[in-house]
């Protein structure tokens, strides 16, 4: 290995040595000296130089000799051996290296201390290592009563086993987590949407949590629920209900009692038709109702105001607007069937609910017939009453004929062909009992009139609101205007969804718009 | 110049490559993965580790670490992805919270501070090499003291003998030798202050005699030399300074993210 040299040019008094961490304090002012400050920031600098004693032949003492650099002074060292001219110390100054570095160590402690403060008080610590605000659900007073009637911790700890101890507490917790903080391999091949120990505590709350199919897999609770998302819990997303109905070999070994059921991704590209429309689904309402007469049909008396009858007249909303409310007889039909059977008493009409009202009543007609004289205040209520029964028996005979055709005449045989005017008239056509109900006879002979049966929801677990949806016409939706049977569901096919839910039509098609995940009954509770 | 292309070429290459592999495998397995931010996570870290040890390998010279060169070309380009990586971890969304809000600003600020290093160290050393010959950082005092010193005997010597220097000096010119001056004009490269001291000594130069004026002369080559002096050490001090953001953060953010990995296995779902 050669030996290195200096350069030429290099001036030995004056070498700078830019890696050490103190200079000399006079290197400003341009005379540093020589040695320079020791490594820990202390002046070496005693004297310009350090004498030699020279002892000549026959000296025994010897003589000290200057050796400072640059030619001896003039007064030489002292007796002692001491230089005469010692240099005054300095105060050297640490370099910009040694200021980064105690920089660095600055920021280190305070980032230990101020990790230390704000990890050490139990109140800051929530807040500060919180990655998100907490649902209302799982926060305020409501959350701290279930809390405490549930014997959990009412802050973090009530989901978190950490959440109620401090540093070391976490520092175990973390150490004891599964998958393991350096188990990699665990984390790279962990279960997809698999339950885990947080979901524990979910459980300790939501002890009736269940899914919508009995034999869909078991997931985390917070695979769909993610929380620290902000006051509303974050909304459950497609690609949660992707992970089973997005895969479909998940969906072939679930469903395969029934057949599978199709994969489906987005509403617009791949969702099913709904089934009351593949199956071919009938209404089992054994009401006998025409939309399209009713809506269209050219003889429809006017309603008392003039008004047209439209659709609004009989489905109205409900207080929220998010469904209709029933359509009730008393309320919609009799406005129009007033179900007056005597053509020249419109006052007198039959009691709606009942067939055995009904029959009371029709064999209690001189009952009603000298109430009806008391109210009109007739002179002679006796005969009043014997004129409008000698009516009755002119048009139908017998009481018994009477009340047959009231229950089971329809519109070619009823009690009056027409009763009132059809054009400008307030009163429609009562033909009979059966012309709108299914009128059957009891061993005993009596009659008996089946019940409508009109669900108040269509696809009960689905998702819908109507005031949501007031921007469209009833027809967009519903094909009334061409429904003659009762047994038509006027619901539309999801064609008519897509139309609007879909990115195309820019309206959500979230699946959770329409689903619910979780049984009703739960969810309601 | 060719060497550097090359590198900045391959560097570069190498950068777009595992920045679109790195998305590639961030499309594919987000979703899969149950524990998929862990695994960023670590990812990160290993990649700030790598980073954090190019000090460390500075520091350790004797040992077969390869070339500093190599460590820094490394340090530069991982750098840039690791704010890929940083990104893809927080699943290119805004984090929330106090502690993960201060985590992430210190990623920004560590970040921010290297690439104004690296725009530095590439800038400000080819503005060194136009502007004067190379002055040592450490002998910019001394050599400020001997201008000024040379300034002083100039203008207040025995043998001065000229009150309007003398008087110019003390207004002027012994402010501008006492320290460095105009740190933030020099790095915008403006030589403003340099033309107006230089203009008011040539206005000094109408009212002299011919001793004075050669003195006047000598002054303003003084002048020159001390803006240069103070020109070199504004940029050479930038050149040390970012590191006081950089290296200080840069160990913060170890401190704040060894509390991460703490806490996000410890509140974790599996956590027990």
């Amino acid at each position: 290995m050669s030996e290195q040299l200096p350069a030429p040019d290099f001036d030995a008094q004056n070498y700078a040595r830019p890696n050490q961490n103190w200079i000399c304090g006079r290197a400003c002012e341009g005379n540093a000296c020589r040695q320079g400050p020791d490594a820990k920031g202390r002046c070496c600098a005693t004297a310009e130089c350090k004498p030699v004693l020279k002892t000549q032949p026959g000296e025994t003492k010897g003589r000290w000799h200057c050796t400072r650099p640059g030619g001896e002074c003039e007064s030489g060292p002292l007796p002692d051996g001491s230089c005469c001219r010692p240099i005054a110390k300095c105060s050297p100054v640490p370099t910009l290296r040694v200021w980064r570095g105690r920089m660095t160590l600055a920021v280190i402690a305070a980032s230990c201390a101020v990790l230390l403060v704000l990890l050490g008080k139990p109140p800051w610590r929530n807040n500060f290592i919180s990655p998100g605000e907490i649902s209302r659900a799982h926060s305020g007073e409501a959350f701290a009563a279930l809390a405490a009637n549930n014997l959990l911790n009412q802050n973090c700890g009530a989901c978190h086993v950490a959440g109620n101890s401090g540093p070391h507490g976490m520092v175990s917790a973390a150490l004891r987590a599964e998958p393991g903080i350096l188990d990699l391999k665990k984390l790279a091949n962990a279960p997809a949407a698999g339950v885990t120990a947080i979901d524990g505590a979910c459980i300790k709350c939501h002890v009736t949590k269940t899914f919508h199919q009995p034999d869909a897999p078991m997931i985390s609770c917070t695979y769909c629920h993610a929380e620290h998302q902000g006051l509303v819990i974050a909304a459950t997303t497609d690609a949660n209900c992707g992970f089973c109905h997005g895969d479909a070999a998940r969906m072939a070994v679930t469903h395969a009692d029934n057949g599978g059921i199709p994969v489906i991704h987005h509403f617009a590209d791949d969702h099913p038709q709904f089934r009351f429309i593949t199956e071919k689904r009938r209404d089992p309402d054994t009401l006998k109702f025409n939309h399209a007469l009713h809506l269209t049909g050219t003889t429809m008396p006017k309603l008392p105001g003039g008004e047209k009858l439209d659709c609004a007249f009989c489905h109205q909303p409900d207080a929220a607007g998010a469904f209709m409310r029933p359509v009730v007889f008393e309320r919609h039909c009799r406005v129009c069937h007033s179900l007056q059977f005597d053509p020249a008493t419109p006052q007198l009409t039959l009691p709606h609910g009942s067939a055995e009202f009904v029959s009371a009543f029709l064999r209690s007609l001189p009952k009603q017939y000298a109430d009806l004289a008391a109210q009109q205040k007739s002179p002679d209520e006796n005969g009043f009453v014997q004129q409008k029964l000698a009516g009755l028996r002119t048009q139908f005979g017998s009481g018994e004929d009477l009340e047959r055709r009231v229950f089971f005449s329809t519109a070619t045989f009823g009690p009056e062909a027409q009763i009132g005017t059809v054009s400008g008239g307030t009163r429609a056509l009562f033909p009979g009992c059966a012309y709108c109900h299914e009128v059957k006879t009891t061993t005993a002979g009596a009659p008996q009139i089946s019940a409508p049966v009109m669900p108040e929801r269509w696809l009960a677990p689905a998702k819908f609101n109507h005031a949501k949806h007031t921007n469209l016409a009833c027809a967009q939706c519903h094909d009334a205007v061409h429904s003659k049977d009762t047994a038509d569901i006027l619901l539309p096919a999801m064609a008519a969804c897509v139309v609007c839910h879909s990115p195309r039509g820019g309206v959500v098609d979230a699946c959770a718009t329409c689903h619910t995940f979780h049984h009703v009954a739960l969810v309601a509770r | 110049m060719i060497r550097f292309r090359r590198q900045l070429f391959l560097g570069t290459f190498a950068l777009i490559v595992a920045t679109v592999g790195a998305l590639w495998l961030h499309a594919k397995f987000s979703r899969a993965l149950p524990d998929y931010a862990f695994l960023t996570g670590w990812v990160l870290f290993a990649a700030m580790f790598v980073l954090t040890f190019f000090n460390a390998r500075k520091k350790l010279p004797f040992l077969p670490l390869g070339k500093a060169e190599t460590w820094l070309q490394i340090h530069i380009y991982l750098g840039f992805f690791t704010v890929v990586l940083f990104l893809i971890h927080l699943n290119f969304r805004a984090p929330h919270g106090w502690f993960e809000v201060t985590l992430a600003w210190l990623f920004v600020l560590v970040t921010a501070s290297g690439v104004v290093g690296l725009f530095f160290s590439r800038t400000l050393p080819r503005r060194l090499a136009t502007r004067g010959g190379e002055v040592i950082f450490e002998k910019i005092p001394a050599l400020r003291h001997m201008l000024k010193t040379e300034a002083e005997n100039l203008a207040l010597g025995a043998d001065a003998k000229s009150p309007i220097i003398a008087e110019f000096h003390t207004q002027r010119l012994a402010p501008f030798f006492a320290g460095p001056k105009n740190f933030w004009l020099h790095l915008a490269e403006s030589r403003r202050p340099l033309n107006a001291l230089a203009a008011e000594l040539d206005d000094l130069r109408r009212f002299a005699n011919d001793a004075e004026r050669e003195k006047i002369g000598k002054l303003a080559a003084l002048v020159r030399q001390k803006d240069g002096l103070d020109y070199h050490r504004a940029l050479q001090l930038a050149l040390k300074l970012w590191l006081f953001v950089h290296i200080p953060l840069t160990y913060g953010l170890l401190v704040f993210t060894a509390l991460h990995i703490v806490l996000v296995f410890g509140f974790s779902g599996g956590a027990r």
